[in-house]
């Protein structure tokens, strides 16, 4: 790497990015640096501040898909035997709204702040392989569409222009319709159309993309903090990105296994889980689990990083008990894969798993409630600033806790064989990714939108977001609770009357347009935080970790020179502690700071996942040539992998200090 | 700051009155299928331990919740504060290790009643209460069976029930009847995709699992000794024995609603069953009806009924003998359904239809019909039989009845036309449904 770079050295070393100039690569191609087109330069970006931004927008899109999905759903299920939508579509439904909110919102919300934030939180420049991340996001946009690309054969299909023939001939659901978890054997061929073909291959995509990102960080954060940065030192988020990654490098193989051999069973005729073959459906609930489990720690970690950044900086306080906080943290991502089986207390475990398994998850209450202590603890003493990001991790703590409860309940297997499949279950997990995850996730984008594009909230939107957001979700699922206690069963697409359900399911109803404009409203103040915020300065909250120290937003570079950190909340420490716990910066040695340089190549590769998915899916439903589209999309894959290796890292210098 | 608060203030009030309309709008939980009104051990057990999980978790949440409010409130900035910064405190090992040690107590509290739980649930009891060689009225026990509890078969479809008596020699579907007060061991078997049986008021749930042999144990209404020990009842052996009847009769015997729980497809909302638990005797008669079966229309025997369907059906007239022939006939019912005494209709595929009449709901507990006292209701019999046979893909979209039009009810394709089904014509089905409503 440093050959290539010392090469081209010479020729940036003007002191002036104006006449930065693009190189050609090794492939004798103009690598697309310095561009003028904004599309071009957003495209081949290598920065994690436009990777992690591209990650939020494309995941509030998606979260904005699911909800309204969702709302379907409820209106659907506002009175019984509504006939608004088909058993079909419903199953379709509440199949791709699960699916979307794990894998298209939340995860990449989370892959959102981990891109913006790790490498200004540590003092880096960038994450350790640029272009790596910038694969990783272009893989989550193929999977995305390829998951979703059933939407359009179903519109085909409802006009009469599309049905399936070859191997899944005479099924019509080409959206996946068998549930997010996708229990065998309703995945096999004889019972679900290609739906279950694109969920496959779409699931595959997303992994290979989660995949590449956690290592990214997992070797950034260990490789790449600042001088001083101890991992003791480190903010608590950055700490819970890389629990969060180590969890993902070891859950995702279990999936990925799982996805292959479901795909051999649909696709070459293999048994893995068909009984007649001698395969057992239930190897796909252990596999799928121990993947699922740890997702759910997946999706929350980062949270809990969230507010424990949020819930200090508000109260003037450092975090209570950071070591242990931290620690618990990892000890949740540990217990995650020692729990997966409370997910299957009613398929006849027998006596001594069903036992273990229900005082593992008791145990993984306690490090999970260490963490909620420790939060109170930081406020207690404290002097308690009610600004918008505090007010949504107030909320998080509140309704995380209730989620948290419900979950104590499902942990003592015999009263779980009566909530499990229940609406009661879905009242427990939304109160955790609403409750719990939404609302942190609220919480970071009121506290850190303001770095990320360097204008201040405007008004008090805010604490009408809050109102409706945290009313709507308990309207919502506070009645679910009792829905499933008088026996509704979960992933139904209508009731009959006279089992008690009707008046909960309306108020239920009711409840999700109360959160849906919720989210509307916050989608409104991010438009005006954005369009006509006032300028809002690098440190508008008072703030305590590294991100604060530098320009809002921060410069490509992010930090003219590298930090040399001395203290844990290393800006606060700078602000308000003595002397000695000031942040130092590095001496300019007049080398200037090594940017990489911008790439098609991580994208090229990543869209080719979009013709092998597509193709391998569509073969599946009878289209034929899909066989050659997914030889293509390999062939992509690997030309682009290629390109990548042989075009060479180039890169530039930039002089901040001297453009000063 | 003072908006906020006000804000925040009306926030509170508003989710505290939604919440109490959502609580005490639908105050009744003694419904249908409701885990509150238990009816035997199982969920009574399984009750028990959530109220303890609702106890603990309470106290847990009042405590620190009550804290978190408490430093909210107390530790609020306020307006124009000049106070000096707030002490930077990094935590206090002593206060984690206490609140540690309190979490896994609280734990221990639900850990240990769990177990016992778990063992409990799990093992269908051998009591001499259930054995059925000691209390069930009728004959002709398998042998060996009779020092077992009552066994039961039941077999997931999408999207019916199938429930065989293999002690019993007896096959019925959808609607299961059940001893009171005696334990039955499921055995739980799927032929297509995971089901999951719940029968909420008697016992949480265990799945049906393809390529799976899982079972579980039921028991409507507590056995004598616990029954005894229970209510604390005295008196000689005979009225002891009197009263405990009349708790069975008073508080047991009912019609139980259950329904799928594990997502099986199309129509799993629509894959019911229900649960009649009788007394011994009443259970007795009822195996009696289904071994003998029916004769053939007009108490005729089939042999005779058969001799004049295959030489002159002209001959067999009236509502029933005109069903009678759709059924086995155009209608092709016997390919699939099988009712005893009928020598001819022994299909497999479909529902066992022996005294379908008999039972208070069709299409796997969908269609109902009884009146509020659990009481047949003939009319909307006919008319449920009726709207099952012309429109069994919207009772319950995809299922097999409908799908297998180019098998089982072949001859009903149209030829001009080999998508479209041929359907029976209106009298037709008018006929079978008499005919139905005649197998009691």
């Amino acid at each position: 790497m440093s050959t290539v770079t010392e090469t081209h050295e010479p020729s940036t070393h003007t002191g002036d990015k104006h006449v930065l100039k693009p190189e050609r690569s090794n492939l004798g191609l103009m690598r697309p640096d310095h561009n003028k087109s904004v599309l071009v330069d957003w495209l081949t970006t290598v920065d994690h501040k436009k990777i992690g931004i591209m990650y939020g927008a494309i995941a509030l899109f998606f979260l904005l898909v699911g909800g309204l999905e969702a709302l379907i759903i409820r209106t659907q299920l506002a009175f019984p035997e509504n006939d608004l939508i088909s058993a079909q579509r419903y199953n379709q439904l509440f199949t791709m709204h699960g699916t979307t909110m794990i894998f298209l919102a939340i995860m990449p919300l989370n892959a959102a702040f981990f891109n913006f934030l790790v490498p200004l939180q540590i003092g880096a420049r960038d994450v350790a392989f640029p272009r790596i991340n910038s694969f990783s996001l272009w893989a989550f946009v193929a999977g995305a569409l390829v998951l979703n690309f059933g939407w359009v054969l179903q519109a085909l299909e409802v006009m009469g222009l599309f049905s399936a023939s070859g191997p899944t001939a005479g099924m019509n659901d080409f959206v996946p319709s068998m549930g997010w978890f996708g229990y065998a054997p309703i995945t096999g061929k004889e019972f679900t159309g290609a739906g279950t073909d694109f969920w496959i291959m779409g699931l595959q995509i997303l992994g290979i993309a989660s995949l590449s990102a956690a290592m990214n960080f997992v070797v950034t954060i260990i490789n790449m903090r600042a001088p001083g940065m101890k991992m003791m030192r480190m903010p608590v988020f950055t700490w819970m990105t890389l629990v969060v990654s180590l969890l993902i490098v070891f859950a995702f193989p279990a999936i990925t296994i799982a996805l292959a051999q479901l795909m051999f069973d649909r696709t070459f005729g293999t048994s893995f889980f068909v009984t007649a073959g001698g395969g057992q459906p239930i190897l796909w609930q252990h596999l799928f689990w121990i993947f699922g489990h740890p997702e759910v720690y997946i999706l929350v970690l980062p949270a809990m990083g969230i507010v424990s950044e949020v819930l200090p900086a508000f109260s003037k306080k450092p975090l209570f008990g950071y070591a242990i906080v931290v620690f618990s943290g990892a000890v949740i991502g540990f217990l995650g894969f020692a729990v997966w089986s409370h997910h299957m207390f009613t398929t006849g475990l027998g006596k001594v798993a069903t036992a273990a398994f229900s005082l593992l998850t008791m145990a993984i209450a306690v490090p999970t409630g260490v963490k909620i202590f420790n939060w109170v603890g930081t406020l207690w003493g404290g002097r308690v600033r009610f600004a918008p990001p505090m007010i949504f991790a107030l909320g998080f703590v509140w309704m995380f806790m209730m989620g948290g409860f419900s979950g104590i309940m499902h942990s003592s297997a015999p009263a779980d064989a009566q909530q499990q499949d229940s609406y009661f279950v879905i009242a427990h997990f939304h109160y955790v990714a609403i409750g719990g995850i939404f609302l942190a996730v609220v919480s970071g984008i009121y506290f850190w939108l303001p770095k990320i594009v360097g204008k201040m909230w405007k008004g008090k939107l805010s604490t009408w977001v809050a109102i409706f957001a945290t009313v709507g979700l308990n309207v919502t699922f506070f009645p679910m609770h009792f829905l499933g206690l008088i026996g509704m069963p979960r992933r139904t697409h209508t009731y009959l009357e006279g089992f008690g359900w009707e008046t909960y399911n309306l108020i239920c109803t009711i409840g999700a347009y109360i959160l849906a404009f919720g989210i509307l409203l916050l989608v409104v103040d991010i438009i005006r935080c954005i369009r006509s915020g006032e300028p809002a300065g690098d440190d508008p909250w008072d703030a305590r970790t590294l991100e604060w120290a530098t320009t809002s937003p921060p410069q490509v570079y992010n930090f003219g020179r590298t930090p040399v950190i001395t203290a844990r909340d290393a800006l606060w420490e700078h602000k308000h502690g003595p002397e000695n716990r000031r942040i130092q910066y590095e001496e300019d040695d007049g080398h200037g700071i090594h940017m990489p340089s911008q790439s098609w190549m991580p994208m090229i590769a990543s869209l080719g996942f979009v013709p092998l998915g597509l193709g391998l899916s569509l073969k599946q439903a009878g289209v034929p040539y899909m066989g050659y589209v997914a030889i293509f999309g390999l062939f992509m894959i690997s030309l682009g992998i290629a390109l990548w290796a042989i075009e060479g890292p180039g890169g530039y210098h930039l002089h901040p200090e001297e453009e000063k | 700051m003072k908006k906020l608060t006000h804000g925040l203030t009306r926030f509170t009030s508003l989710a505290l009155a939604l919440l109490a309309i959502a609580f005490f709008g639908g105050c009744d939980v003694n419904t249908r299928m409701s885990t509150f009104d238990t009816k035997g051990p199982i969920a009574e057990t399984q009750l028990d331990l959530f109220w303890l999980t609702v106890w603990v978790t309470t106290f847990i949440f009042i405590v620190v919740g009550g804290v978190f409010l408490v430093a909210i409130v107390k530790f609020r900035e306020r307006p124009n504060d000049t106070s000096p910064m707030p002490a930077q405190g990094h935590g206090n090992p002593l206060v984690e290790i206490g609140l540690i040690g309190a979490s896994v107590l609280l734990l221990v509290i639900i850990a240990v009643p769990t177990l016992q739980a778990i063992w409990y649930t799990h093992d269908t009891p051998t009591d001499e209460h259930s054995k059925l060689g000691n209390w069930y009225p009728g004959e002709d026990l398998a042998e060996g069976s009779e020092d077992e509890v009552l066994i039961i078969r039941v077999i997931g479809y999408r999207w019916w029930w199938e429930f065989e008596y293999p002690q019993l020699g007896i096959n019925t579907a959808n609607e299961m009847v059940i001893p009171s007060g005696r334990a039955v061991h499921l055995e739980l078997r799927s032929v297509d995709v995971i089901h999951s049986f719940w029968l909420p008021r008697i016992a949480g749930k265990v799945d049906l699992i393809p390529g799976r042999a899982n079972a579980m144990w039921i028991q409507a209404g507590d056995n004598f000794a616990s029954w005894a020990e229970k209510s604390g009842a005295e008196g000689s052996e005979l009225e002891l024995q009197t009263a405990y009847q009349k708790y069975l009769k008073d508080e047991i015997h009912d019609y139980y609603y259950g329904q799928c729980a594990e997502y099986c497809g199309d129509s799993h909302a629509r894959m019911l069953f229900r649960s009649t638990a009788v007394s011994d005797d009443e259970f007795a008669a009822w195996v009696d009806s289904q071994r003998v079966g029916h004769t053939a229309p007009e108490g005729k025997s089939w042999d005779e009924w058969y001799a004049a369907y295959d030489s002159n059906p002209e001959l067999l007239t009236g509502d029933i003998n005109e069903g009678a022939k759709v059924f086995m006939g155009r209608g092709k019912c016997i390919a699939c359904h099988a009712v005893t005494g009928n020598p001819r209709a022994v299909g497999v595929a479909g529902p066992d239809l022996t005294n379908v009449g008999d039972r208070l709901s069709i299409a796997s507990g969908w269609l109902n019909h009884h009146t509020e006292e659990d009481v047949l209701d003939e009319e909307k019999q006919y008319d449920n039989f009726v709207k099952w046979l012309k429109h069994t893909d919207d009772v319950k979209p995809g299922n097999l009845m409908w799908k297998s039009k180019g098998n089982g009810i072949g001859e009903l394709i149209d030829p001009e036309d080999p998508e479209k089904i041929k359907l029976l014509t209106d009298e037709e089905i008018n006929y079978l449904a008499r005919y139905l409503q005649s197998l009691k």
